[in-house]
């Protein structure tokens, strides 16, 4: 049960690092797009 | 997704016969899904842009199929990893193993040709009729190779020959939603990946002017 948190725990920090790579990415082409 | 990887891990019992490597189902079928949802989504930019001539399809075309092939290397990962568990080899070139890795070489070619030619309006004209049969191999390769001939997969995982969904309502709690989010994933990239293509488009023509 221990290594099925382990495994988790790599997964959700993988899930959160790509989550707030995406947020970061859509706001930096939201602002190259309204300089427009 | 956050619901889905908790889940996944913590709530269903362990599978009887291969025991916790069964909770990668929750993460490889989807991923596989994506794979073919994007390959088809490649297929329908192409064609557009054979249609219209418009850039943008074949921008379309483009990120759909660097995604599919994403997932699908995705797939084949999480796949060997289960493999690993469960047949003691991480490739036994199982029809899916075979089909996947073929599919994969398939959209490397997409890319490499892409690369090959100088050119965007050429290489759009192109690269859009070689999607389409690319395309054409996907249905054969994922869905007809693994069922004529014999597998290591199981066949009636999630569906059985009837058609009856066989999983039980915890598995598939966690199944359907999982497929959601994976397909709100690709569709936030892919539209994410367009953009960004647009503006390099924009950016380049002001260059040029």
């Amino acid at each position: 049960m221990t290594s099925n948190y382990t495994a988790m725990a790599v997964t959700l920090v993988i899930w959160i690092g790509l989550f707030l790579y995406l947020i970061v990415l859509d706001r930096k082409t939201k602002k190259l797009e309204e300089k427009k | 997704m956050t619901w889905v990887i908790v889940a996944a891990f913590i709530y269903p019992a362990p599978q009887q016969q291969i025991g916790d490597a069964s909770r990668i189902f929750y993460f490889h079928v989807p991923q596989a899904w994506v794979a073919v949802l994007a390959f088809c989504f490649s297929l329908v930019g192409s064609i557009n842009y054979l249609r219209k001539g418009t850039l943008v399809d074949d921008d379309r075309a483009r990120v759909a199929a660097e995604l599919g092939t994403l997932f699908c290397i995705l797939a084949t990962v999480t796949g060997s990893i289960f493999a690993k568990v469960t047949w003691h080899s991480f490739w036994n070139w199982d029809p899916r193993e075979t089909s996947i890795f073929i599919l994969l070489l398939i959209y490397g070619a997409y890319f490499a040709l892409r690369s090959a030619i100088d050119g965007p309006e050429k290489r759009a004209r192109l690269a859009a009729v070689y999607a389409i049969f690319a395309f054409v191999t996907v249905p054969f390769l994922i869905f007809v190779v693994p069922r004529v001939l014999p597998s290591l997969h199981p066949s009636d995982s999630i569906v059985n020959e009837s058609g009856k969904i066989t999983m039980s309502g915890a598995t598939a709690l966690i199944f359907f939603p999982s497929l959601a989010v994976f397909t709100a994933l690709f569709v936030w990239i892919y539209t994410l990946g367009l953009r960004v293509s647009q503006r390099q488009r924009a950016i380049t023509e002001e260059a040029m002017q």
